[in-house]
């Protein structure tokens, strides 16, 4: 009986590792085929194997998709496009989330008459499809004189944004109790000054959570990148759809992929050092109102 | 100094009434408790003094000048927290300094009030720790000190030792005590438990529903409750309270299959009111073993069939019923272990004080 | 003076938000729902022609096409994610050694853009030199797999990379959700004679309720806004076989000067979103205590 058992257990084990293990294989074979792809000249990826290993790796692939591909009429590669990408998102990252930090602040521990609505307002705005106010938002643009540049794509993203700032650091300013700021209150201290000194010490990790999360939006957004872009302030991801499509002189595979890759990085990079806070993010972002 | 004036003080969340025409006169150095059940409005009186909400209506006075529309930090009222509401990421030393450090007083100034207020509640070796760090009873002390370092014109306590295992609640409760003793500042003590209050008061005001029901002290409230409300909330275990008939100027009871007639001291008070039935109150110590008898009208021996018994070691509770009502007599623990059906107690009404069935208010 | 700041400083603080808010999220809605009541071509034109947009857009084939595709897009998307996301979490939390590499392998995809991965998955899916041509080599020399442009099968590929994507992120929601049943739940079932199998059917997943909803709507609220992906992925195409409603408002919006159409497609995904956020929302809110 009890051989029987083990020997039971074991197939259930062995089964489900079977079944975890393939799934991380088919998680992962388009980052593969991405990276083998890369590093293989077009010869290669014609005559051989969508998954075999490059035969002779080369970073032609690399260097023409940084500074020499053509993404529409311009061939620069992406290395322009990248820069672009940085100077949006830092921006509009480090001020959306010091608006979010201290709407959190107010909406959590200085409830006024009508600010449970407020915040129900503003939740909503992480909800609604963009595509409703693409069109208004490009027509206020144009009115600021900021169509096609940088500071109106970070003002656009700052604005639509502060609704999930807001909402992380409200939830979790909820999760401290208000005691403390009645005592500090008591104390002396100010709005400003509990914000500094008792707030801000325990924030890091919402801080950390709301920094990663921010990045990884914006740096991957396309929408309002191509609405709300001109040709020498478009974002990355828009460079890349551009550059996959143009086919001068016939398509270059490898070239896409190490394109896709360097536009993958940045965000790959941070989920690889700092998981824990994107995935508590996502959660967070998305489960609790 | 720390003479607090509450004038009228009414408070209303939205449509809700909380707290109805307070009026309420808190001595320069007197520790007063505030006493109720939940909800009854007890915590929301305790942070209108505070000023951490504002009050609806009236006026609140403090140490002479009207404090009603200041904001907490010009009040110079400190307050210890139920969950002490100690800073997270500040260690004690800070803890207790902030509220220094707030009012901008000189660095060096602000070091030896810290130490001084240390070495008095016996936190000084804490000094550097954080409180995640320290146990219940420490904390408690930090949040007490964090209160006493800026020698405020009052404290304010809210039920400050609810959070601490039974053990420490006595010794706390006993410190407390010495301290007002030895700063003699005023201090108003939110609490639901009734021996906390009994024992630390100078006076005691009873909430309940927004309203002062009884303000005294211990032993007014204890032996003289204004009615039905205060006299079960207070005592433990709780006075008895038995319907009776009234027979010319005596309480029929039903005891151990018998009848009897027991004389109360306000049977005058009883005839006046014209009641045919009263509700008699008597606390489970006046039900005891048989004493040597004294020439008293107020004591009675009473047949009393035991149903359960609960020793607590100094004295056992023995339950039984009287006209169909459950009813603690406080034995002695010899008696307590034989007392069973027929049981023959003593019981002094001297001290049994009578109700209106319906209003549950005082007949005196 | 100092006092009324004081005292409104919080209020202050969120008047910026609370500006943009009402302008750029309520104004704008209200904006774009007035401009489907118009004929605006090229740029706002204040003519209201009632329901005319409404009319055209539904007489759209076009739009037909984009509706149909997203209702398999959502329910195929959506069932498959959770299909997948709830088997590996229920399997990750076997006590399985590894598993904090596991779950960072199964999540990875969320960190990318959907043009990064519609872009590998145009790759993989090529017809030629994708997965038709391992097949090819591994000795099947009649193996078809051109889904990205067969007419009826590209919207299929568009669910393929959707899932790739996202199921990581139903599991990691599913997991947190199973790590937060009690432990002596399942202790219990096993007492009472449960197999592992049934106490996760009949306890277990009864408790989960609320993840599958919220799994539910996040994963509309993404299928709903979805239109990087077929954007990189199919373009649309082959024609327009694989448009979404996005892309329609999009193409409408910007390429083809048709703003009131445009407005008026947006107007009915936000009612499309509106349709499953309010049961959500109210029912969140419902089962909070006051």
């Amino acid at each position: 009986m009890n051989i029987n058992k083990i020997f039971h257990i074991n197939l259930g084990r062995t089964l489900i590792y079977l079944v975890l293990i393939s799934f991380a294989i088919i998680y992962l074979a388009p980052l593969y085929v991405m990276f083998s792809t890369s590093l293989k000249d077009i010869e290669e990826i014609r005559s051989g194997n969508l998954l075999a290993l490059p035969n002779d790796p080369t970073l032609y692939a690399w260097g023409k998709a940084w500074s020499s591909a053509c993404t529409g009429s311009e061939c620069n590669g992406l290395a322009p496009f990248f820069w672009n990408s940085v100077k949006i998102v830092f921006p509009a990252v480090i001020i959306s989330t010091i608006v979010g930090a201290f709407n959190g602040y107010v909406l959590s521990k200085w409830k006024f008459k009508g600010s449970e609505l407020l915040f129900g307002a503003l939740l909503f705005g992480c909800f609604i499809p963009f595509q409703v106010i693409l069109l208004p938002m490009a027509i206020l643009l144009s009115k600021l004189g900021l169509s096609n540049t940088v500071s109106g794509l970070v003002l656009v993203h700052v604005i639509y944004g502060v609704a999930f700032t807001t909402l992380f650091f409200r939830n979790y300013y909820v999760g401290i109790p208000t005691e403390l700021v009645r005592a500090a209150r008591l104390d002396g201290a100010g709005f400003i000054d509990i914000f500094r000194h008792i707030f801000l010490p325990l924030s890091t990790p919402i801080i950390v959570v709301t920094l990663i999360w921010q990045f990884t939006q914006i740096w991957n957004d396309f929408l309002f990148g191509v609405v709300y872009s001109g040709s020498g302030t478009q974002p990355i991801t828009v460079a890349l759809n551009n550059l996959v499509n143009t086919s001068i002189g016939g398509k270059e595979y490898n070239v896409d992929m190490a394109a896709a890759i360097i536009a993958a990085l940045p965000t790959l990079i941070v989920y690889v050092f700092a998981g824990k806070y994107f995935v508590r993010g996502l959660t967070a972002g998305a489960v609790k109102g | 100094m720390g003479h607090i004036q509450l004038k009228n003080v009414c408070k209303s969340f939205g449509s809700t009434e909380v707290l109805k025409d307070i009026d309420l006169d808190i001595q320069d150095g007197e520790l007063l408790i505030l006493i109720g059940p939940s909800g009854c409005g007890k915590s929301t009186l305790m942070n209108l003094i505070a000023g951490l909400e504002d009050i609806t209506s009236g006026q609140i006075v403090v140490a002479g000048s009207d404090v009603s529309d200041k904001s907490p930090k010009d009040r110079d009222i400190a307050m210890v927290f139920q969950s002490y509401a100690l800073y997270p990421t500040m260690n004690v030393a800070r803890n207790i300094s902030f509220g220094l450090e707030m009012r901008k007083v000189p660095k060096d100034e602000q070091d030896e009030t810290v130490n001084k207020v240390a070495e008095l509640l016996q936190i000084d070796h804490l000094l550097d720790r954080k409180p995640g760090q320290l146990s219940g009873g420490q904390r408690q002390r930090v949040a007490m000190g964090r209160a006493l370092a800026r020698s405020p014109k009052a404290f304010l306590f809210d039920e400050p030792l609810s959070n601490l295992d039974a053990k420490l609640r006595v010794e706390m409760r006993t410190e407390i005590k010495k301290l007002h003793q030895r700063l003699g500042t005023t201090i108003v003590y939110v609490t639901h438990d009734q021996v906390e209050a009994m024992t630390l008061a100078n006076r005691i005001a009873v909430l309940k529903d927004g309203i002062i029901q009884q303000l005294g002290t211990p032993y007014e409230i204890y032996n003289d409750p204004a009615n039905h409300f205060v006299a079960d909330f207070m005592g433990s275990p709780g006075m008895n309270f038995v319907e009776c008939i009234v027979f010319e100027d005596k309480l029929v009871i039903h005891s151990g299959s018998q009848n009897y007639q027991l004389s109360v001291p306000c049977s005058d008070a009883i005839n006046r009111s014209g009641l045919d039935s009263v509700l008699l109150g008597i606390r489970p110590e006046m039900l005891t073993d048989l004493k040597p008898h004294e020439n008293n009208p107020y004591i009675h021996e009473v047949i009393f069939d035991v149903e359960v018994i609960e020793p607590m070691g100094g004295d056992t509770i023995a339950i039984g019923k009287w006209n169909d009502t459950e009813v603690q007599a406080r034995l002695s623990p010899e008696s307590g272990e034989i007392a069973d059906k027929g049981f023959k107690l003593q019981v002094d009404t001297s001290k049994a004080i009578v109700f209106d069935p319906l209003t549950g208010q005082r007949v005196r | 003076m100092f006092n009324f700041l004081e005292r409104n400083l919080p209020k202050i603080i969120i008047a910026p938000t609370t500006l943009a808010m009402i302008v750029c999220m309520y104004g704008f809605i209200l904006w774009t729902g007035l401009l489907s009541l118009t004929k605006s071509r090229m740029m706002p034109q204040w003519e209201f022609v009632g329901l005319e947009q409404y009319i055209r857009l539904f007489q759209n084939p076009r739009w037909h096409v984009a509706l149909d595709n997203l209702l398999i897009f959502i329910v195929l998307f959506i069932v498959i994610s959770l299909i997948i996301g709830l088997l590996l979490a229920i399997f990750l939390d076997q006590k399985i050694r590894a598993e904090g590499a596991i779950r960072t392998v199964y999540l990875y995809p969320m960190a990318i853009s959907f043009i990064v991965t519609g872009t590998a998955w145009k790759w993989i899916l090529n017809p030629g030199l994708g997965i038709e041509k391992i097949f090819r080599d591994m000795g099947f020399a009649n193996f078809e797999f051109r889904w990205l442009v067969e007419q009826d099968m590209a919207i299929y590929t568009i669910v393929i990379a959707a899932v790739w994507q996202s199921s990581g992120f139903v599991m990691a929601m599913f997991l947190a959700g199973l790590r937060g049943v009690d432990d002596n739940l399942v202790k219990a079932a096993k007492i009472d004679g449960a197999s592992t199998a049934k106490s996760y059917w009949y306890v277990i997943l009864p408790i989960m309720r609320p993840v599958f909803f919220s799994a539910i709507v996040i994963l509309t609220h993404i299928a709903i806004k979805s239109f990087d992906l077929v954007q990189a992925l199919t373009g649309g195409g082959p024609g327009y076989a694989s448009d979404l409603p996005a892309n329609f408002m999009y193409t409408f919006a910007f390429n083809r000067a048709q703003m009131g159409l445009g407005a008026a497609s947006a107007i009915i995904m936000l009612f499309g979103v509106l349709a499953v956020l309010i049961p959500y929302l109210y029912s969140e809110l419902r089962e909070r205590p006051a």
